[in-house]
């Protein structure tokens, strides 16, 4: 296959991605429904304990709460529930089909995943819109802070996708793997920084997640955004965020090269 | 089939669900470790929140703990037998409902026993480990009275949480898909009913004592125990009672699903 016919198939898996999204129309509103309460609640917590105290750790209520509403959905648009069909097509034998594909397997996934998360776009919008209503957004301290957090916020998506590809990966061994999902997704809900910032994290607890790829999905564009990480810090960040997109590629090729030699086709 | 027979023809289902969730070694360890991590993680926020604030709405890290200790007993009390209900929206919307129809069991039962939820194991470890710890560190002085009205307060949070879930699975007779609902309950049950709900405003504190009943999972029953009720706008009576409502609300619920069930439309017939 050429490589504009190869584009062309990963943006059709992409468009699948998202019609799988957006088909379960009720679904996307009870979706949207769960994320506005959570960010209500999130705003609210935050709000009482904060009550009547001036900044905490150099942070300002405004800010915390900022943080917690645009944490919250950001998270709610990077680790859906069902990111992959991977592991179901491990399962089913439907796999030997997407073998035989002439585009490879690793990108097919990719394209689908990156649907899925474009379908879910318009539920963080509602949730930041929500969020907005409340008073509960700032901007960021400038120009410079704003794109540089877009640009973090790109990375951190395509950490998300590879750690997210991973972990589905884990199917070809195992053939269940909702129980690794399960560890990772909300391992990750905390060690990415989405339930609360790093700041606040006690120092032996922030030094370890700082060595690990999740703060790179949440933390670190918010943190960017909301000016509390700024010039050659921030810069800084977004590098670490490329390096770990390097090492997972890295990474994610090597599981992938032991994968194909245990693919089972179950059912065939 | 005979009524004294049910327990029978639940401990046969359910261990042949968890025999066949066996068969998957690793998937066992790590979705044993999923439930815990799941639950951890809640715990985990609450530590780092508490130990950098000191208070939230009046209370402090001890008594937040206890209370999201009883929260997660009760969870466990919910899950562990009850906890494939969640699966059967899917199974109404493949069809696979027909089945359960076809056979001669209560459809109730073989809904709860379709899948052994595996997870639920870690959620029963932690739930049972948490609230022995936090129990012991809660300003409550333990009495016999205090740990038999504990032990009602946790299994009435069970029946809350079974309660609603079974609610959704009626709905899930009329609409396609009630995935979000669920998702929505189990997150709002994770992360709020931890919390002293009080402090979220009057209108809202009432909202989760009818609407959405969450304030009796833990909550009120905790209020009793940690000498907190006056912190409640509720009659103190009523507070002392709300280990009864988990029977209330699973009646409920489970009413409505009978009710529901025969608007169950076969697709693709």
């Amino acid at each position: 296959m050429s490589t504009a016919e190869q584009v062309r198939a990963f943006r059709g898996m992409t468009r699948a991605g998202t019609r799988s999204v957006l088909i379960y129309r009720g679904d996307l509103i009870t979706g949207a429904v769960t994320l506005v309460i959570q960010v209500v609640l999130a705003i609210a917590v935050w709000r009482i304990v904060y009550s009547g105290r001036g900044p905490v750790d150099g942070v300002d209520a405004r800010t915390a709460v900022a943080y917690a509403a645009i944490a919250a959905c950001l998270q709610s648009v990077l680790l859906p529930w069902q990111f992959s069909s991977l592991p179901m097509r491990i399962r089913n034998g439907q796999i030997a089909t997407d073998l035989t594909r002439p585009l490879g397997l690793i990108w097919q996934v990719f394209g689908q995943n990156l649907g899925v998360l474009l379908g879910r776009l318009p539920l963080g919008a509602i949730g930041l819109a929500a969020a907005a209503i409340l008073g509960a957004l700032t901007l960021p301290p400038g120009w410079a802070a704003g794109l540089l957090s877009l640009v973090a916020t790109v990375g951190g998506v395509l950490v998300a996708m590879l750690c997210n590809l991973i972990v589905s990966m884990v199917t070809f061994w195992t053939f269940e793997v909702s129980g690794p999902l399960i560890v990772y997704r909300f391992g990750s809900a905390f060690l990415s920084g989405s339930l609360i910032p790093l700041w606040f994290m006690p120092g032996w607890l922030r030094a370890s997640v700082e060595w690990l790829p999740f703060q790179a999905q949440v933390y670190t564009p918010v943190s960017i955004y909301l000016g509390q990480t700024r010039g050659g810090q921030a810069l800084a960040l977004v590098g670490v965020q490329l390096v770990w997109v390097v090492l997972l590629t890295v990474l994610l090729e090597l599981v992938w090269r032991r994968a194909r030699y245990r693919v089972v086709v179950q059912g065939g | 089939m005979a009524e004294q027979t049910w327990l029978r023809q639940y401990v046969i289902l359910e261990r042949a669900a968890l025999r066949a969730q066996l068969q998957y070694r690793v998937n066992f360890w790590t979705t044993l470790m999923g439930g815990v991590a799941y639950q951890g993680t809640q715990l985990l926020f609450l530590g780092v929140l508490l130990g950098k604030f000191g208070l939230i709405g009046g209370w402090g890290f001890s008594e937040v703990a206890f209370v999201f200790a009883m929260r997660l007993a009760s969870h466990a009390l919910y899950v562990v037998p009850f906890g494939s209900l969640r699966l059967t929206d899917e199974m109404v919307r493949d069809g696979e409902f027909d089945r359960v129809l076809l056979r001669p069991v209560n459809p109730f039962l073989q809904l709860v026993t379709r899948m052994f939820p595996l997870m639920s194991l870690g959620d029963a470890l932690l739930g049972l480990g948490a609230l022995v710890i936090f129990g012991l560190q809660a300003p409550v002085d333990w009495t016999p009275a205090k740990i038999g009205y504990l032990i009602l307060a946790v299994i009435g949070g069970g029946l809350v949480e079974t309660g609603i879930q079974t609610f959704f699975c009626g709905l899930s007779f009329v609409a396609t898909s009630t995935f979000s609902l669920r998702i929505f309950a189990d997150t709002s049950i994770t992360q709020f009913s931890g919390y002293p709900l009080t402090m979220f405003g009057r209108a809202t504190f009432y909202a989760f004592c009818t609407l959405f009943p969450m304030a009796f999972i833990s909550f009120l029953p905790a209020t009793v125990l940690l000498g907190r009720t006056s912190d409640v706008p509720l009659p103190t009576l009523l507070t002392t009672l709300s280990p009864l409502a988990g029977t209330v609300v699973f009646v409920l619920g489970y009413t409505f699903f009978t009710k529901m069930m025969p608007r169950y439309t076969s697709p693709g017939s």
